[in-house]
């Protein structure tokens, strides 16, 4: 399947899928943050690889990401990004620990990948049960750097393929007060071959 | 003077007083090659090693190899003599350190061997280069003197010239 051929309806259930899921990823951040946690309305982007760090607020902007892999009946990419100063407050909620600035450090790191791990399986339970298929985050990993420099392993993986890369992102924040808000961005990236294993569910759903 | 951006997947070629600049440079790697005399000189800001046969059209830029033969080309085209080119490299990180494959033969480190076979192919020397370790880079090409600045995020801000 090409991403050219996704027609209007197409993208639209994508972003009502993503919508779900990522209802059940905030459900689970918020009562972690214990504040309530809102969220934009997905927006899916057919971007030109070159063109993603930019999507992301620029290459050089300092940010957390934290990559998992979608295994199961549909493959893709999880990636969770959080500006650096909204990891450093999420870190402070969780934790009660986090130096402004510092390096990352053991815990902080694990804690982090924890929280990506919470949110992507909320995430993929609530689409896997929709789709009826059964769909599995892998272990997380993260990285603390340049936006550019954290998203460009996933570019190249997908780039493997294709130019064009189809991107369901989210942001999501909380109303917590201006001084420590977290907001951050959640993004699935399916392989080509996911999308059309998607579109199939849903249409199994609807006869 | 002017900046010229270097996005992923691309490849430019350019001369003084203009600077080639690439941002947020992860497991893809950087090329540069330079031409002292013209001072002259193309980065490319590749994602991949080889490109594989029969995948449709693609941008030049995403290969190293496909990279470096339009950069030759086009820098020939613009009166660069090959005997008088050199080339610098950066990039090549592994930016997601698994715990499970902590060595992980990765990406960045298959892009940088690619880039010394081919540069060797050519038969164009590495002068210098930057590569591998666990951060992001943000690279300044000047065209005036062949000078290329690196920086990246580490610790404090860190530059490394080349």
């Amino acid at each position: 399947m090409t991403l050219e051929q996704l027609t209007e309806q197409q993208l639209d259930m994508l972003k009502e899928l993503s919508n779900i899921g990522m209802g059940h990823a905030a459900t689970a951040l918020s009562q972690m943050l214990d504040q309530t946690v809102m969220l934009r309305v997905p927006r899916v982007t057919v971007a030109d690889l070159a063109e993603v760090p930019r999507l992301l607020g620029g290459a050089e902007r300092q940010v957390v990401g934290i990559t998992l892999r979608l295994l199961g009946e549909a493959r893709g990419h999880i990636l969770l990004l959080f500006p650096r100063a909204s990891a450093e407050h999420l870190l402070q909620q969780l934790s009660g620990q986090s130096e402004p600035g510092a390096e990352l450090d053991e815990m902080a790191v694990s804690t982090l990948c924890e929280v990506g791990n919470i949110l992507s399986s909320a995430y993929l339970s609530a689409m896997g049960n929709l789709l009826e298929m059964v769909l599995i985050p892998s272990v997380p990993l993260l990285a603390s750097d340049m936006a550019g420099a954290v998203v460009d392993r996933l570019l190249i993986e997908l780039g493997q393929s294709e130019d064009l890369t189809l991107v369901v992102e989210t942001e999501f924040h909380d109303l917590g007060p201006e001084s420590s808000a977290v907001t951050g961005h959640f993004f699935l990236i399916p392989e080509p071959a996911a999308l059309a294993a998607i579109f199939a569910a849903l249409d199994r759903g609807k006869t | 003077m002017t900046d010229v951006r270097v996005g992923i997947a691309d490849m430019r070629v350019a001369k003084a007083p203009a600077l080639l600049v690439a941002h947020g440079l992860g497991s893809c790697i950087g090329i540069a090659l330079y031409d002292p005399e013209l001072c002259l000189g193309g980065m490319a800001h590749t994602l991949l090693p080889y490109q594989r046969a029969g995948t449709g059209p693609f941008r030049v830029g995403k290969f190293v190899d496909s990279a470096i033969e339009a950069m030759l080309a086009e820098l020939e085209a613009r009166g660069a003599v090959r005997q008088r080119l050199w080339a610098k490299i950066f990039g090549g990180a592994t930016m997601f350190r698994s715990p499970l494959h902590p060595e992980d033969d990765g990406i960045g480190v298959r892009n940088t061997r690619a880039a010394r076979e081919i540069l060797d192919v050519f038969g164009i020397p590495l002068v210098a280069e930057d590569i591998g370790g666990h951060h992001g880079r943000s690279v300044e090409f000047d065209l005036a003197t062949g000078c290329i600045q690196i920086r990246s995020l580490r610790q404090h801000e860190t530059v490394v010239t080349l």
